[in-house]
C-alpha cells in the first residue's frame, strides 16, 4: 500500500512537472517572438498541452472519485474551446492589421499558394534525384 | 505533507508564471497580445482552482473552474467579435467621410 502511493506521488508530481515546464516554455515563447501571430502560435499549443498535463497529475493525485470525472469534463472542453479561442484571436489579428504584409506572405487566392508549394515540392525532389 | 508541499510548490510557481502573462498584457502592443495574454492568464487561473480544489479538499471547487474555463472562452470569443465589428464599423465610415469630400471637392471645381 505504502509502495503504491509513492508510485501515485512520483507518476502524479511528473506529469505536474512537465505541465509547468510546458507553461513555462510557452511565456519563454510569447517574450521570445516579435509578431503576434508567431507569439499565438507558442500561446496556444502551451495552454493545450499544458493545462491537459497538469490537470492528469492533478487526476492522478485525486485518486477514483466524481473530482476526477470534473477534471475530465474540464480537458475535454479545452480540447475544443482553446483552439477555438486562438482562431478567433487570429482571425481579428487578420482582419484589423493593416500592414499585415510586412509580417508575413499573403496570397489572394488559395490555388496561387497551392501551385507554389507544388513547385517547391518538385524543385526539392529534383534536388534529391540529383544527389 | 507530500502533497501539501507540491500543491503550495505549483501555486507558487503559477503566481510567478501568472505575472510574467500580466506584464505581457500590459506591454503587448497589439489587441490581440492582450486578448492572448488574458486567455494564457485564464488558463493558469484555472490550474490554480483545480490545485485549490485538491489542496482544501472541496470538490465544487472543480465545478467553479469548469465555469471560469467556459466564461473565459466566451469572453475571448465575444471581444474578438466586438472588436472586428468596431473596426469594420470605422473603416466604413472613414470611406463614407473620404467619398463625401472627394464628392464635395467635385462640385466645388466645378463651380
Amino acid at each position: 500500500m505504502e509502495t503504491l502511493e509513492w508510485i501515485k506521488i512520483i507518476v502524479g508530481s511528473a506529469f505536474l512537472l512537465c505541465g509547468i515546464v510546458i507553461f513555462f516554455t510557452e511565456l519563454f515563447g510569447v517574450f521570445h517572438f516579435q509578431y503576434v501571430l508567431n507569439r499565438m502560435h507558442a500561446a496556444a499549443m502551451g495552454d493545450t498541452l499544458g493545462i491537459t498535463s497538469c490537470l492528469i497529475g492533478l487526476m492522478i493525485f485525486s485518486g477514483f472519485n466524481y473530482t476526477t470525472l470534473k477534471i475530465l469534463l474540464i480537458i475535454i472542453f479545452l480540447w475544443c474551446a482553446s483552439p477555438v479561442s486562438s482562431h478567433v484571436l487570429a482571425r481579428l489579428e487578420t482582419a484589423t492589421n493593416e500592414n499585415l504584409a510586412e509580417h508575413c506572405e499573403i496570397y489572394k487566392d488559395l490555388s496561387i499558394l497551392e501551385q507554389e508549394l507544388d513547385s517547391r515540392k518538385t524543385a526539392e525532389d529534383e534536388k534529391e534525384d540529383v544527389l | 505533507m507530500v502533497y501539501h508541499t507540491i500543491y503550495i510548490t505549483m501555486l507558487i510557481l503559477l503566481s510567478f508564471m501568472l505575472l510574467a502573462c500580466l506584464i505581457r498584457a500590459v506591454r503587448g502592443p497589439r489587441i490581440a497580445d492582450r486578448l492572448m495574454a488574458v486567455n494564457m492568464m485564464g488558463t493558469m487561473v484555472m490550474v490554480m482552482i483545480a490545485v485549490l480544489a485538491l489542496m482544501l479538499q472541496q470538490g465544487y471547487l472543480v465545478d467553479i473552474c469548469l465555469i471560469y474555463a467556459m466564461i473565459s472562452f466566451l469572453s475571448v470569443v465575444v471581444l474578438s467579435k466586438v472588436y472586428i465589428g468596431i473596426y469594420e464599423e470605422r473603416q466604413r465610415e472613414k470611406k463614407a467621410s473620404q467619398e463625401k469630400e472627394h464628392k464635395g471637392g467635385l462640385s466645388d471645381g466645378n463651380a
